[in-house]
C-alpha cells in the first residue's frame, strides 16, 4: 500500500525522505546483504571464464580479460585436453532428479488427498510421524541404509553401488514427506463443495482427484515438483557414499572429483559449478512467488 | 456411489437414519481408499527413514566392517564396546581449546552457527519489512544462498578464501593492510570453525528471515502507533513491540536450525573435509563408518545424533508446535 505512494512521489521528496538517519542505515544494510549475497555468485561466474594465468594473478581480476570457454570446453568438448565429460554428469543427475519430482508430486498427491479429505483411523498419528521423520538427517540414515542395501543386493543380486534407481528411492524417502505436507495444507484450503458436487455427478474419488483437485492445485504441484526436484539435483552425502564410478557420478560428486583432483583447475570447478546452479536459479526466479511460500515450510531440508 | 458425499461428514444435519445405515460400508471403502492413498508414501518413507533409524541402534552393538557387510544379521554382537571405543576416541574426546574434540565442536558448532542464522535472518526481515521498490526483487536474491547448490557454493566460497595472494579476500585484506601475510582461513584452527560458522549464517539466514518476515507482517499495526503517541523511539517499539511479538517464531526457528545444524554434514565435509578443528560428529560418524570401515562405531556415534534429535523433537513437539498453532 505504502509502496504505491512511494512510487507515486516524485524524485525530490523521494531523495529528500531518505535523508533522515535511519534511511541511510537501512539503505547501508541492504548493501550489505546485496553486497555479501551477490558477490560469491558474480565470483564463480567470472572465475569460469578466466585464464589459468588470470586465475593465478597475484593482483586478481574482478572480471576475465576475455570470454575464454577453455573451461567449458573441458567439461564438454570430447577432443579437449583433459575432457571431463560432465554432459554425462548432467544426464545422471537429470535421470535421478526428473523421475524423483515426478514420482514425488504423484504419490503426495495420492497420500495428501487421503489426509486432506479422507477421515480413517490413525491418520493424525501418521502425518505426525511423517513430519518427524522429515527430521532425521541423511547422516544418521546412511550407514543402517548401506548395510540394509549391501544385505538386500545380496539376496536379490540387484547392484546397489552405482545404481541411480536406488538413488531415486532415497531421495523419495527424503522429500515425501515435507511435499505430502505442502499438498494436504493446499488441499484443505480447497473448498470441499466442488468435490461434493462432483462425486453427486456420479464422479469417482480417483476422477475428483484427476478432475478437480488436481487442475485446481496446479501450482502447489508445481512447487512440490521444483522443491524435490532441486533437492535431488542437489544432495551430496547419499550420492557420495552409493556411487563409485566416475561415469555414475551426479553433478555434485563429480565437481567434488574435478576439485580434489591432484591438479585442480579453478576455471573448471567453477564452469560445473555455474552449469548446476544455473538451472535450480532460473527455476527458482522464474516460480519464487509460489515457492517462498513453501520454504519456509521446510521445502528446502537443511 | 453417488451418494459418497454423506461419508465425509460434512453435512451433519441431513438425514441421519439414512446416514447411519449406510455410512458403514461407505465409511469402510472410503477408509480402504485412504489407505490405499497413502500405502507408496508411507511404504517408502518408513521403509527408507523409520526402519533404517531403529536397524541403526541394532548395528551399533555390532561388529561391522566390509568383511561381513553382506551378512549383517548374524554379525556379532559386542555389547557397549562401540560407545566405549567412541567415547575414548581421540577425535571425540575433549583435548584442549584448539583441539575440542567432535563433541564439544558440534554444540559449538550448531549453536553459534543458528545464533548467527537467526541474528541475519532477523536484520534481514526487518529491512523487507519496510516498503521500497526494489523489495521483492531483494526478497528473491536473499534467498539465493538458501536453494543454491551446496558443492557450488562451497568450492567458490573456498576459491574466495584461497590461501595465496590470488585469493580475493586474502588479497584484499592484504590490500588494506588488515594483514601482513596472507591466511589459510580453511586450513587454520580457530579460523576454519569460526568460517564455517559464518557459512552457515551465510547460507541459512534465509529459512529464518523468511519466518520472521511473515510473522512482522502479521503484527498489529495500532500496537507501533499506541507507542508513537506515547513517545516511543525506535529502538524501544523494536525492543517492547518487535522482539516480543517474535518470540514464539524464533523459538520454533531456533530449534529447526538447530536440529539441521546439529546433523550438517555436507558444507564442513566441502570446505573443510573436517579438518582444523572443524570435526563435527556427523563428520566423526562419516569417516568411522566410510573411512575406517568400522560401521559399528559409525554406528554408535550417529546414536549421539539421534538422543539429541530427540530431545529436540521432544521440546519440538511440545514447544514448536503448540504455539505455533495458537
Amino acid at each position: 500500500m505504502s509502496a504505491k505512494t512511494n512510487e507515486r512521489a516524485t524524485f525530490i521528496d523521494h531523495l529528500a525522505r531518505r535523508m533522515s538517519w535511519p534511511r541511510i542505515f537501512f539503505f547501508l544494510g541492504l548493501f550489505i546483504f546485496w553486497a555479501m549475497i551477490i558477490f560469491p555468485f558474480f565470483w564463480m561466474v567470472s572465475s569460469s571464464f578466466k585464464s589459468q594465468a588470470e586465475i593465478a594473478a597475484r593482483v586478481p581480476a574482478l572480471l576475465p580479460g576475455e570470454l575464454r570457454l577453455d573451461a567449458y570446453q573441458e567439461l564438454f568438448n570430447p577432443t579437449w585436453d583433459h575432457f571431463q565429460d560432465f554432459l554425462t554428469n548432467v544426464i545422471n543427475s537429470l535421470i535421478v532428479a526428473i523421475p524423483t519430482a515426478l514420482i514425488a508430486v504423484i504419490l503426495s498427491m495420492m497420500g495428501a488427498y487421503a489426509i486432506a479429505r479422507l477421515r480413517f483411523k490413525g491418520k493424525d498419528m501418521m502425518l505426525n510421524s511423517i513430519l518427524l521423520i522429515y527430521l532425521f538427517p541423511g547422516i544418521l540414515l546412511i550407514i543402517p541404509l548401506f548395510a540394509m542395501l549391501s544385505q538386500i543386493s545380496r539376496w536379490i543380486g540387484l547392484e546397489v553401488q552405482d545404481n541411480l534407481g536406488v538413488l531415486i528411492f532415497l531421495y523419495l524417502a527424503q522429500t515425501l514427506p515435507v511435499a505430502l505436507y505442502i499438498l494436504a495444507n493446499y488441499f484443505r484450503t480447497i473448498p470441499d463443495e466442488i468435490e461434493q458436487a462432483a462425486l453427486i455427478d456420479g464422479c469417482t474419488r480417483f476422477g475428483v482427484i484427476w478432475r478437480v483437485t488436481m487442475p485446481l492445485s496446479v501450482p502447489a504441484l508445481v512447487s512440490v515438483g521444483i522443491y524435490t526436484f532441486m533437492i535431488a539435483w542437489n544432495e551430496f552425502l547419499y550420492a557420495l557414499v552409493f556411487l563409485n564410478d566416475r561415469s555414475m557420478f551426479t553433478m555434485p560428486i563429480k565437481i567434488n572429483a574435478i576439485f580434489n583432483d591432484p591438479s585442480p583447475r579453478i576455471p573448471v570447478v567453477m564452469a560445473a559449478s555455474v552449469v548446476m546452479s544455473l538451472p535450480i536459479m532460473i527455476l527458482f526466479l522464474a516460480m519464487e512467488r509460489y515457492l517462498a511460500e513453501g520454504l519456509s515450510a521446510g521445502g528446502v531440508k537443511g | 456411489m453417488t451418494t459418497s458425499t454423506q461419508t465425509t461428514g460434512t453435512s451433519p444435519q441431513s438425514s441421519s437414519l439414512f446416514r447411519r445405515i449406510f455410512s458403514g460400508s461407505m465409511h469402510a471403502r472410503e477408509v480402504r481408499l485412504a489407505y490405499l492413498l497413502i500405502a507408496p508414501t508411507a511404504i517408502i518413507v518408513f521403509g527408507l527413514v523409520l526402519f533404517p533409524a531403529f536397524f541403526s541402534i541394532w548395528i551399533s552393538f555390532r561388529n561391522i566392517g566390509l568383511g561381513n557387510l553382506d551378512s549383517v544379521f548374524s554379525a556379532p554382537f559386542v555389547g557397549f564396546d562401540n560407545y566405549t571405543a567412541v567415547f575414548n576416541d581421540f577425535a571425540f574426546k575433549y583435548n584442549s581449546l584448539t583441539n575440542m574434540g567432535a563433541f564439544l565442536t558440534s554444540i559449538v558448532f550448531s549453536f553459534a552457527g543458528t545464533i548467527v542464522t537467526i541474528s541475519l535472518g532477523l536484520a534481514a526481515a526487518l529491512l523487507l519489512n519496510q516498503p521500497f521498490r526494489a523489495r521483492g526483487l531483494s526478497r528473491a536474491v536473499f534467498l539465493f544462498p538458501y536453494v543454491a547448490p551446496v558443492v557450488s557454493i562451497a568450492f567458490v566460497w573456498r576459491w574466495m578464501l584461497d590461501p595465496k595472494p590470488s585469493g580475493i579476500i586474502n588479497y584484499a585484506l592484504l590490500e588494506l593492510n588488515l594483514i601482513d601475510r596472507p591466511i589459510a582461513f580453511l586450513a587454520k584452527a580457530g579460523w576454519a570453525l569460526l568460517l564455517v560458522i559464518v557459512f552457515e549464517g551465510w547460507r541459512y539466514f534465509a529459512f529464518a528471515m523468511l519466518m520472521i518476515l511473515a510473522r512482522l507482517q502479521a503484527v498489529d499495526r495500532s500496537l507501533y502507533e499506541a507507542a508513537e503517541v506515547d513517545g516511543a523511539n525506535i529502538g524501544q517499539k523494536f525492543w517492547y513491540i518487535t522482539l516480543p511479538e517474535l518470540r514464539y517464531v524464533i523459538g520454533a526457528i531456533f530449534l529447526l536450525r538447530l536440529i539441521w545444524t546439529f546433523n550438517k554434514f555436507d558444507d564442513i565435509f566441502l570446505l573443510t573435509g573436517g579438518g582444523f578443528g572443524t570435526k563435527v560428529l556427523p563428520i566423526l560418524t562419516y569417516e568411522f563408518s566410510f573411512k575406517l570401515f568400522d560401521f559399528g562405531k559409525g554406528a554408535a556415534s550417529s546414536m549421539i545424533l539421534l538422543v539429541f534429535l530427540v530431545v529436540f523433537l521432544i521440546f519440538y513437539a511440545r514447544f514448536v508446535m503448540r504455539n505455533v498453532e495458537e
